[in-house]
């Protein structure tokens, strides 16, 4: 399969389940090896995987400090920004642990957001978000995407396809351009 | 300089933060060691129990109660950290990778972990001393600190293997307290009158075994022993490293530079196709 994801565009993959689509978004984020091929990236990219990864024993404040060290980055003005759309700031002290399926999952979106990557790797990032938070995450998308920024999401057909710029279907291991469908 | 100091100190924070918010291996620290060691001593009969130390070669026969207090010591120090490591290596695996691949040093990341095994040995070794002290006096305190120090860091660093090796939680306890019940159970002087076979000296706590009895019970130092097992701690870490590196690897940075050239060849990129009712 061959993939080139430009800048400004807002791109899906759908598939059923059991396709590859999560493989797939783990070989371009480098957690997985390709049997085959190459990944480039042309800039600094942020990855949301598709299960919850943080720390249940640190705070959202302290998750995002290590982080931030962890880039390299000189504040968290970024971060901020993110968390206030996503409406995370208010659980800023609460640690992920305690936190509601829905909360975690932005800490996880807010971790791949948090230094304004280039290229955005989002595998369903809105599981567990109410209605609202779902909303404001493809305004989020959007408004990236307006910036230049590269977001591809995993995503579900029936309701997401008609936000997407661009939408491919994963089958059989190959990756088909596919027209998308309005909800 | 200053970025790596800051790196570490953050990991490192983070990491105890952690361990101290491990409650069960709070509570096995504030309460097993203590009622462990205080209840080998008050059941185990004071009668002296006669072993040869491998080590030194001396026949010894110290107080049932108090061979068995060190015995006990071992094994209570050694499953608590080898728990804790196993703990934070099976619930974080996942999050380190995270952190690495974000670009956090794994050089930084794996030194604050040890720094942080280190502080947690260090005061559970030292805790278990004061404990046995409390009851009698060994000999060497200090060594005796030092042997349950060594013990402790061991299984903290196959605390991580497991952690990392094994799928399910409960096969790293198994595997923990299986380890220990061999490895403690086959040296115990009360259980094998110090055992003549060589097999022993292969077990992970031989030389904390060796080292700790002797310092019960003689002023032999026994830095040789200690030095046999601060090298199976080096042995387990250096595997907990290796199996550490794989799982944090960045596919991306490690891409091998021979490619067969079947796999090299390019194709075009199919055009996408472009949604009609983009909302821009």
């Amino acid at each position: 399969m061959d993939l080139d994801l430009r800048p400004g565009v807002l791109a899906g993959i759908v598939g059923e389940n059991g396709a590859g689509k999560s493989t797939l978004l783990r070989i371009l984020s480098g957690e997985l090896r390709p049997l085959g091929g190459e990944v480039r990236h042309g800039g600094r990219f942020g990855y949301c995987p598709q299960n919850v990864v943080v720390n249940d024993a640190l705070t959202v404040r302290q998750h995002l400090e290590f982080f931030r060290v962890a880039r390299g980055l000189p504040d968290l003005r970024h971060a901020g920004e993110v968390m206030e759309v996503l409406r995370l700031s208010e659980y800023a002290d609460e640690r992920a642990g305690l936190l509601s399926g829905g909360t975690r999952q932005k800490l996880n979106l807010t971790l791949a957001l948090m230094h304004d990557p280039q290229v955005l790797l989002l595998d369903e990032p809105y599981q567990g978000f109410d209605w609202d938070t779902y909303q404001r995450f493809w305004d989020l998308a959007a408004r990236l995407r307006d910036a230049g920024r590269s977001v591809l999401v995993v995503s579900h057909l029936a309701y997401d396809a008609e936000r997407l710029d661009e939408l491919w279907r994963l089958q059989g291991g190959v990756l088909h351009p596919a027209m998308a469908v309005p909800a | 300089m200053r970025r790596h100091l800051h790196l570490f100190v953050t990991a490192a924070r983070f990491d105890l933060l952690e361990h101290a918010r491990n409650r069960f291996a709070m509570v096995l620290v504030a309460l097993f060691i203590p009622s462990w060691i205080s209840l080998a001593y008050a059941v185990i009969p004071s009668r002296p129990v006669a072993f040869r130390l491998r080590a030194t070669g001396q026949l010894l026969a110290p107080a049932g109660n108090q061979i068995t207090q060190i015995t006990g010591a071992i094994n209570a120090v050694t499953l608590i950290t080898g728990f804790m490591m196993f703990a934070v290596t099976f619930n974080g695996g996942r999050f380190d990778r995270r952190l690495a691949m974000a670009g956090y040093p794994r050089i930084h990341l794996v030194m604050a972990k040890t720094t942080s095994l280190a502080l947690a040995s260090g005061t559970i070794a030292a805790y278990a001393t004061a404990v046995t002290c409390t009851a009698w006096s060994p000999r060497e305190p200090v060594q005796l600190a030092a042997a349950l120090f060594w013990g402790a860091m061991t299984y903290g660093a196959l605390g991580v293997v497991f952690g990392s090796l094994l799928r399910r939680e409960v096969e790293g306890m198994f595997a923990l307290v299986m380890t220990s019940l061999v490895d403690v159970g086959l040296q115990s002087p009360l259980a094998s009158g110090g055992t003549g076979s060589a097999a022993v000296q292969f077990l992970p706590t031989y030389g904390t075994m060796q080292a700790a009895t002797a310092a019960g019970f003689t002023h032999a130092p026994l830095s040789g022993d200690l030095a046999v097992q601060i090298g199976w701690f080096t042995g387990a870490a250096l595997l907990g490293l290796l199996v550490f590196h794989r799982r944090t690897k960045d596919a991306l940075a490690t891409r091998s530079p021979f490619r067969p050239p079947w796999r090299s060849r390019r194709r075009q990129p199919a055009r996408p196709a472009r949604s009609a009712s983009t909302p821009r």
